[in-house]
């Protein structure tokens, strides 16, 4: 599990140093999780639709068929990282980011309702590729509820940290 | 007394768990405790327009998404004496071919397989049966694909609606869906072969009660105006509360089914035995073969059962996107009349799914939606209670035990999505 610096201002600087650790020369694929009819559940997808706009080929969603999309990356001819954005608790304060790396995502079971990150990341590990979870902490999860500010900053913050990474890994 | 719960489904969306109370030898009870929000939905949609109704059901279940709002459709329309056009019945029944093979694709091979070939998790059958966990993403996200092109988008897709579509699909994307659908049949022929080879226990066995809704035309599917009981009897769709008969447990926040104070089960075993002399192809060939008379005893069966009818909603789907070809788009036909009532009933890949609305000046006064999942939960801790008791009395362990109860809950396909405590064994 990799901290990321709590003071204001580092928390960028902080986030986009590990993504370019865990990048290095891959190409950059970014998967968003949650649902955006639970307020700050969809912050994973807000983040992947705000880079679907700059990088239609590498940004994904919930909308855009999870497993369909895991299946198709992990069959791709190239090196290439996931990055899997997500609504996670963490124990935390709302918008609180924390990256985890594929041999820390926990090893948990398959609902009926989608297919775990978990297996999803150890496909694409017997593919070759690489991934890691990016998880912002929630503040409100109702039902057709607005997602809060500070995890609306932190939704801002991962799109432009991300754009700046897959702006340099997929040109 | 003592406890051992197992782990935690991951996803939780919804609360449950199966409790054993175990008197030395003897097992007390066994009830599966279901803490559910959905039915609040029957309340939050009074004095709400139809059309408004439609965009807020199908959230009741992220999976059986198209279930819900194909089962309110026919209800709805029937309150407001609307007549579907043919080409929204066909490609309703393209619809929901999607949603069976996207929905058993994944119970099949990744929730219910691992039990029986000895590993916790798909995650952990990577190595052995890779092929096998890549052949469920395939089929899912083909289910997914049928189930966008249909209803707008891969999950609460708005586009099925009173009185037809909003839109219908493209000839290229039908030609494409008839392509993939011929491409993957081998992978749920290989689903089959799967479940077929199987040893299954024999801890859950007693006789059994099904039920399914009856398609028209003497035909497999997935709705119908009657529902077909495997006692021989057959029930209009309108008088359902003869066979749901819902009553309150203590328990659980889930309402619970009996037939004639009956437990019974609904699901795709079900209406393999209620109407599988309709189905046609290698399908037939398939249950053909591996059918028995445990089929009529064994819930576990009901893999096998998925697996069977995946492939026939595969072999199907050609001949569904071939007839939504050859018609052309017709418009959306209007309500008739402002007060009515009406019951759908449509078949969810986990069992018979029913939708009742009272329709009062144009806008809903009552309505009334009862899950598979709600009508299995009888029959679910019967067969419970047998295994716990049989593998009690076999000496087996808790481990082994707890296994068994699982494996059984999961036969059922239950929509208890993600449940964070599955079986808590408390020994008196």
């Amino acid at each position: 599990m990799h901290k990321l610096r709590d003071t204001p201002g580092d928390i960028e600087e902080d986030l986009r140093s590990e993504l370019e650790d865990i990048a290095g020369n891959s190409r950059v694929y970014v998967l968003g999780l949650g649902n955006t009819d639970r307020a700050d559940d969809g912050a994973g997808v807000l983040v992947a639709q705000a880079l679907k706009k700059r990088f239609p080929s590498f940004s994904y969603s919930e909308h855009d068929g999870v497993e369909g999309t895991v299946l198709d990356i992990s069959e791709k001819k190239e090196d290439a990282i996931i990055i899997f954005v997500d609504a996670a608790d963490l124990r935390a304060s709302p918008g609180k980011i924390k990256l985890v790396r594929k041999a820390d995502i926990k090893d948990t079971e398959i609902t009926t309702h989608r297919v775990a990150v978990a297996l999803m990341a150890s496909i694409l590990e017997r593919a070759g590729k690489r991934s890691a979870v990016l998880c912002i902490q929630p503040g409100r999860i109702e039902f057709q509820g607005k997602v809060t500010k500070p995890v609306m900053d932190s939704i801002d913050l991962t799109t432009r940290v991300l754009t700046a990474i897959m702006k340099n890994a997929n040109s | 007394m003592r406890e051992l719960n197992v782990e935690a489904l991951a996803r939780v969306e919804g609360d449950g768990g199966i409790t054993v109370t175990i008197d030395g030898k003897n097992v007390k009870s066994v009830t599966l405790d279901v803490h559910e929000g959905p039915r609040l939905i029957e309340q939050l949609v009074k004095g709400m327009t139809p059309a408004d109704d439609l965009n807020v059901i199908p959230r009741i279940c992220a999976i059986c998404t198209l279930s819900h709002r194909y089962s309110a459709i026919r209800g709805l329309e029937k309150a407001l004496g609307i007549k579907p056009p043919e080409k929204a019945q066909v490609t309703r029944e393209l619809m929901m071919l999607g949603e069976n093979v996207e929905s058993n694709s994944l119970h099949t091979f990744l929730l219910a397989l691992p039990d029986f070939l000895g590993y916790p998790s798909a995650i952990a059958m990577l190595n052995d049966y890779g092929d096998d966990v890549k052949r469920a993403l395939r089929l899912k996200k083909f289910g997914n694909h049928v189930m966008a092109v249909t209803s707008g988008r891969i999950v609460h897709g708005e586009n099925p609606v009173i009185g037809g579509f909003g839109k219908y699909p493209g000839r290229k994307a039908l030609e494409e869906i008839k392509l993939k659908a011929h491409e993957l049949v081998p992978d749920a022929v290989r689903a089959v072969e799967l479940f077929a080879s199987i040893d299954y226990p024999t801890y859950p066995e007693a006789d059994m009660l099904f039920m399914s809704v009856n398609a028209p035309k003497n035909q497999f599917g997935f709705a119908g105006e009657s529902i077909i009981i495997s006692n021989g009897k057959e029930v209009d769709v309108e008088d359902y509360k003869k066979l749901t008969n819902e009553r309150i447990v203590s328990h659980s926040f889930a309402k619970r089914s009996l037939y004639q104070e009956k437990p019974f089960t609904v699901g795709a075993n079900a209406r393999l035995i209620n109407m599988g002399k309709r189905l046609d192809g290698q399908a037939t060939d398939l249950l053909k073969e591996h059918y028995n008379e445990r089929w009529l005893k064994n819930p576990l069966m009901n893999n096998l059962a998925q697996a069977i009818e995946m492939l026939w909603s595969l072999e199907h789907l050609p001949d569904a996107a071939d007839k939504v070809m050859s018609l052309d788009d017709p418009p959306i036909e209007k309500p008739t009349r402002e007060n009515g009532s009406g019951t759908g009933a449509v078949e969810a890949p986990r069992g018979t799914l029913y939708h009742h609305y009272e329709i009062k000046n144009g806008l809903i006064d009552s309505a009334d939606i009862i899950t598979p999942t709600a009508q299995n939960l009888d029959d679910i801790e019967r067969h419970m209670k047998l295994t716990a008791e049989r593998m009690l009395a076999d000496g087996k362990k808790d481990d082994e035990v707890r296994l068994g109860l699982e494996m059984v809950a999961r036969a059922y396909d239950p929509c208890i999505s993600c449940a964070t405590h599955l079986v808590t064994l408390k020994r008196i």
